[in-house]
C-alpha cells in the first residue's frame, strides 16, 4: 500500500527531469521497483550539458531512493531529483529532525528504501528504521546489536560508522568491534552476524559495505594498530565468507595471480606484498580498507584503497611497502587482484589512499575514456584508466609541498628531499598534513556540469618519527604530527574540479577542514556541510551559496536526497561532529564528557565556540 | 629482531627488578623503600598487624570487600590509604615517561597526556578515579573502553612508575566555558 503511494509520488520529479534534460530516462522510470541495486552499466545517467561525461553505473533503485552508501556503484553521489534548483533553493527549510541518541562523529549517510529511512549510528551502532509515510516519522523498529565496548579504545579516530547498504530486503552494516551483520529491513531482526576482525589485535570496522551480486563486501580498519589489512566478501543470505584477500603479504594471500596485469612494470613481480618489506614486518604493516568501495559491473571489478603502512616511522619498514597507500582493483567474484596502483610508495606521511574512487566516463584529449577519479590524501587528484590502472592525469588539488609532481612514466610521485620524514628527526611544515588534502569525506560528480565537487582540507604538519614496538591491541604508530592551518589563512575549501584537465573551476573557502561529503543533483544544486555546523546549498555551475542553515552540531556526514511519500524532494544530512578531525574537540570527549566544549587544540582554533557534540538527522525540503 | 625495541627500553627492562611476587603484600611505613626495591615481603610482614595500607612495589593491590560482610558485623568505615612511594620521585617519573613511550601509551593518550584515542591526563578529570591506587588499577586491570590490562604483562613496579608519571601530568581543571584561555597543542595523531 505504502509502496504504491511511494512509487506514484516518485514519478513527478522524473517528468520534470526528463523535460529539462532530454536524456533517456527509461531505465530510471521503473520507480516502483526497489529490489536491490541495478547492476547494469548500460543505463547512462545524466546526459547533460557536458558531452561525453557520464556516470559509469546507474543509480541503485528508483531515483527517489538512496539504497547504497554513495547512491550508486560508481560512488557518484549524484541524484536525478531536480525539484530543488538554484532559483528556489533559498526557500529550503527544516521538514523534520531526529536525534540518534548517540554522540560522537556521525560520518556516513542514511538510506531510503521505499517509504523507510534507515539510520546507523556511531558506536554502539544502533540501527533505526524510520517510517516516512506517517506524520511525525515514527520508528518502525530499532536494533541495538551486541558490540564490544573494548572497541571504543581500539578505534584510532573516533568510533564512527560510514553507513549501511541495502539489498534484497536486508540492511547490511559493520560493527566497530569487527562484526558484519545483516538485519531484516522490515522487522529489524538480525538475520546473521559474522565475526570478521580480531579486536584484540586492533581490528575494528568503520566502513560502509556494498552488495555485489549477492555478496557483501567489507574491509578492515586499524592502520594505526599494526593490523594486516584485508577485504572480504560474505554471502548476503548466510553471512558465510566467500573470499578474503589481504592487502599485504605473499601473492597467495594478496590474491595476485594470472589475472594480475597492472600497468606499471615495476609493480609486476612475485610476492611484492611481502618482499617490499624488511623481514616479516608486513605482518603488522597496516594497509587497511576503511574507506569507500566502488564497483564496475562491465569489468566486474571492485575498487578500493588501502591505508598507510604501519608504523608511521618509515625506518622500521624500508622498501615500497606494497600494497599500502594503494588503489586496488579486484575481481568481484574471487577477490583476485587485477591491477594495483601504489599512489604513495613507502608512505612516510600517513597518507592513506582509502578515499573514494569515482567511476565515470570522461572526454579526455578528444577520446571518451573509462576512468576512475580519486582525490588522494597525498594531495593529488588522479584520473586513472579504470581497466588498467594507468594514470592519465594527476594534479595537486590542494596546497602541497612534499612532491613536485607525478612521474608519468612510472606513476610514482617525485618526492622533495627536505620533506622526507625520518626517525628521531622533526621535519617541519609538510603539506598536506596527515589528514590529507581530502580525507574520508566523499566527493560527488555531476554529469550535467562534468565537474567533481570535492570537500578538502588545507592543513600542514610537522612530523616527528620515533622507534616503536609492536604490542598487540595498542597503537603501532611511532610518530607525532602536530597540525596547523595551511597557506592562505583558511583550513578547508569546497571545490569544483575538472578531472579532464586537472583544474579547479571554483572554490568556497571555509575556516575549518570540510569534513562532510558532497551531494550533486540534477536540479543544479550541490550540498555539503561544514565542521562548524553549516549545511549549504550551492550553485553547481559557479559555487554561489544559495542557502545555508546552522544545524545542531558540526557536519562530518554526507547528504542524500530522496522523494518523500508526498512527492516532494527531501535532502537529509547528519549533524554530529567527530571523526579524526572532530576528535580534536573529542580528544577530551573521548572521555565520555559530551558536555565538555573546551577548545582542544590549535588545529581548529575556536571550533568549540561554534559547535559541540550532537547526533541528529536533519531533513530539508522546499 | 626485525622490529627494533628502543635501546633505552631494553636497558630499562634489564635494570628493573621484575619480581613475580603475587602475595597481598602489606608493607611497612611509608618511606620504607628497602622492601620495594627488593620486592620481598620480609619487612612488610612484621608491620601487618598495625598497618593496612599498601605501597608501591611488585605486588597487587589489596581490596577489602566490606559490602559483603554479614549484617551486624562491625564495619571499619575508614578508607584504606593507598600510597605510591614513587609519587613525586623525579627519577621514577622520568622512567615512567620512558615506559609511557615504550609501551605505546603515548599514541593513545597523546604526548604528555594531551589526549587522543584515549582520554587526556592533563585536564584534571579522571573517569575511573585519579588517586594513585585508582590509576594503578586502571593500568593493571584495564578499562572497558579499550584500555588494555597490563597486569601480569609488565611488572607492578613499572605500573607504579607509570602511575607516578601520569599523575604528574595533571593540571587543575580548566573552565568548560573558557574559549580564550590556555589551549593545548594537539599532539599524537
Amino acid at each position: 500500500m505504502k509502496r504504491v503511494l511511494r512509487g506514484r509520488a516518485a514519478i513527478l520529479p522524473l517528468i520534470a527531469l526528463a523535460a529539462c534534460s532530454g536524456g533517456d530516462k527509461s531505465a530510471a522510470a521503473d520507480s516502483t521497483s526497489s529490489s536491490g541495486p541495478q547492476a547494469t552499466s548500460s543505463a547512462a545517467t545524466g546526459t547533460g550539458s557536458v558531452s561525453g561525461a557520464r556516470i559509469a553505473v546507474a543509480h541503485a533503485g528508483p531515483p527517489g531512493e538512496w539504497q547504497m552508501p554513495a547512491g550508486d556503484y560508481a560512488s557518484s553521489r549524484y541524484s536525478e531529483l531536480a525539484s530543488i534548483t538554484p532559483q528556489n533553493a533559498a526557500s529550503l527549510h527544516v521538514a523534520w529532525a531526529f536525534s540518534t541518541g548517540v554522540l560522537r562523529g556521525h560520518e556516513g549517510q542514511p538510506l531510503v528504501v521505499g517509504n523507510t529511512m534507515y539510520v546507523v549510528t556511531p558506536y554502539p551502532n544502533v540501527a533505526y528504521a524510520i517510517d516516512l509515510a506517517q506524520t511525525g516519522q515514527p520508528l518502525k523498529w530499532k536494533f541495538r546489536p551486541e558490540n564490544s565496548q573494548q572497541a571504543i579504545g581500539r578505534a584510532c579516530c573516533d568510533v564512527v560508522n560510514r553507513g549501511a547498504a541495502y539489498a534484497d530486503g536486508k540492511i547490511f552494516y559493520n560493527l566497530l568491534d569487527g562484526h558484519t551483520i545483516a538485519v531484516d529491513a522490515s522487522t529489524g531482526n538480525q538475520v546473521w552476524r559474522a565475526k570478521m576482525g580480531d579486536l584484540s589485535r586492533g581490528e575494528t570496522i568503520t566502513m560502509a559495505p556494498i552488495v555485489v551480486k549477492g555478496k557483501v563486501i567489507v574491509g578492515s580498519s586499524g592502520g594505526e594498530m599494526g593490523v594486516r589489512g584485508w577485504i572480504a566478501a560474505l554471502d548476503a543470505n548466510t553471512g558465510k565468507e566467500v573470499w578474503r584477500a589481504y592487502n599485504i603479504g605473499p601473492d597467495k594471500d594478496v590474491k595476485v595471480g594470472p589475472k594480475f596485469k597492472t600497468f606499471y612494470a615495476h609493480d609486476r613481480g612475485k610476492d611484492l606484498g611481502a618482499t617490499s618489506w624488511p623481514g616479516d614486518t608486513w605482518k603488522t604493516g597496516g594497509g587497511a580498507v576503511w574507506g569507500w568501495l566502488s564497483y564496475d559491473p562491465a569489468l566486474n571489478l571492485i575498487y578500493h584503497g588501502t591505508s598507510n603502512p604501519g608504523p608511521w616511522n618509515e625506518n622500521q619498514r624500508t622498501g615500497d611497502n606494497k600494497w599500502t597507500a594503494s588503489i586496488l582493483a579486484r575481481d568481484a567474484d574471487t577477490g583476485e587482484m587485477v591491477w594495483a596502483l601504489q599512489v604513495t610508495p613507502h608512505d612516510m606521511w600517513d597518507y592513506d589512499a582509502v578515499n573514494e574512487n569515482i567511476l565515470v566516463d570522461l572526454p579526455i584529449k578528444g577520446q571518451t575514456r573509462k576512468v576512475l577519479v580519486h582525490f588522494d590524501r597525498n594531495g593529488f587528484a588522479y584520473t586513472i584508466d579504470r581497466a588498467t590502472g594507468e594514470i592519465l592525469l594527476a594534479e595537486p588539488f590542494v596546497p602541497m609541498n612534499w612532491s613536485t609532481g607525478i612521474d608519468m612514466a612510472t606513476g610514482r610521485p617525485k618526492v622533495v628531499e627536505t620533506k622526507k620524514t625520518a626517525q628521531d628527526k622533526n621535519v617541519k611544515d609538510i603539506c598536506p598534513s596527515l589528514e590529507g588534502g581530502k580525507n574520508q569525506q566523499p566527493a560527488a560528480f555531476s554529469p550535467q556540469t562534468g565537474l567533481f565537487y570535492v570537500p578538502t582540507n588545507n592543513l600542514c604538519m610537522d612530523f616527528q618519527a620515533r622507534a616503536v614496538t609492536y604490542i598487540a591491541g595498542t597503537p603501532f604508530i611511532g610518530g607525532n604530527a602536530p597540525e596547523k592551518g595551511g597557506p592562505g589563512g583558511y583550513r578547508g575549501e569546497f571545490i569544483a574540479w575538472d578531472a579532464t584537465t586537472g583544474k579547479k573551476i571554483w572554490g568556497i573557502k571555509e575556516p575549518y577542514p570540510v569534513w562532510g561529503g558532497a551531494l550533486a543533483t540534477a536540479g543544479g544544486v550541490v550540498f555539503y556541510g561544514t565542521l562548524d555546523g553549516w549545511f549549504k546549498a550551492v550553485d553547481a555551475r559557479n559555487g554561489k551559496v544559495l542557502w545555508q542553515f546552522k544545524v545542531g552540531s558540526g557536519v562530518v556526514g554526507n547528504p542524500v536526497t530522496y522523494t518523500g511519500p508526498d512527492g516532494k524532494q527531501y535532502v537529509a544530512i547528519y549533524a554530529g561532529i567527530g571523526g579524526d578531525m572532530g576528535l580534536l574537540i573529542a580528544g577530551d570527549v573521548a572521555a565520555n564528557l559530551p558536555y565538555d566544549v573546551r577548545e582542544r587544540g590549535t588545529t581548529l582554533p575556536d571550533i568549540a565556540r561554534w559547535t559541540s557534540w550532537g547526533g541528529e538527522l536533519f531533513v530539508f525540503s522546499l | 629482531m626485525p622490529r627494533c625495541l628502543p635501546q633505552h627500553l631494553l636497558i630499562l627492562l634489564m635494570s628493573i627488578s621484575c619480581s613475580s611476587q603475587r602475595s597481598h603484600e602489606t608493607a611497612g611505613a611509608a618511606g620504607d623503600t628497602s622492601s620495594r626495591r627488593t620486592g620481598t615481603t620480609s619487612a612488610a610482614g612484621a608491620d601487618s598487624a598495625t598497618s593496612n595500607y599498601f605501597v608501591a612495589g611488585d605486588s597487587l593491590r589489596f581490596i577489602e570487600h566490606t559490602e559483603i560482610l554479614p549484617a551486624g558485623f562491625p564495619l571499619q568505615i575508614k578508607p584504606l590509604p593507598i600510597k605510591n612511594l614513587y609519587e613525586g620521585d623525579k627519577g621514577a617519573i622520568a622512567t615512567g615517561a620512558k615506559l609511557y613511550v615504550g609501551y605505546n601509551c603515548l599514541d593513545c593518550h597523546g604526548a604528555d597526556g594531551s589526549g587522543a584515542m584515549g582520554p587526556s591526563f592533563q585536564d584534571g578529570r579522571w573517569h575511573f578515579g585519579g588517586s594513585p591506587g585508582d590509576v594503578f588499577e586502571s593500568i593493571y586491570e584495564g578499562r572497558p573502553d579499550g584500555m588494555p590490562a597490563w597486569g601480569g604483562r609488565i611488572s607492578n613496579d613499572q605500573i607504579w612508575m607509570l602511575t607516578a608519571y601520569v599523575r604528574s601530568l595533571s593540571s587543575k581543571d580548566l573552565s568548560t566555558e573558557n574559549f580564550t584561555g590556555k589551549t593545548v597543542e594537539r599532539t599524537g595523531h
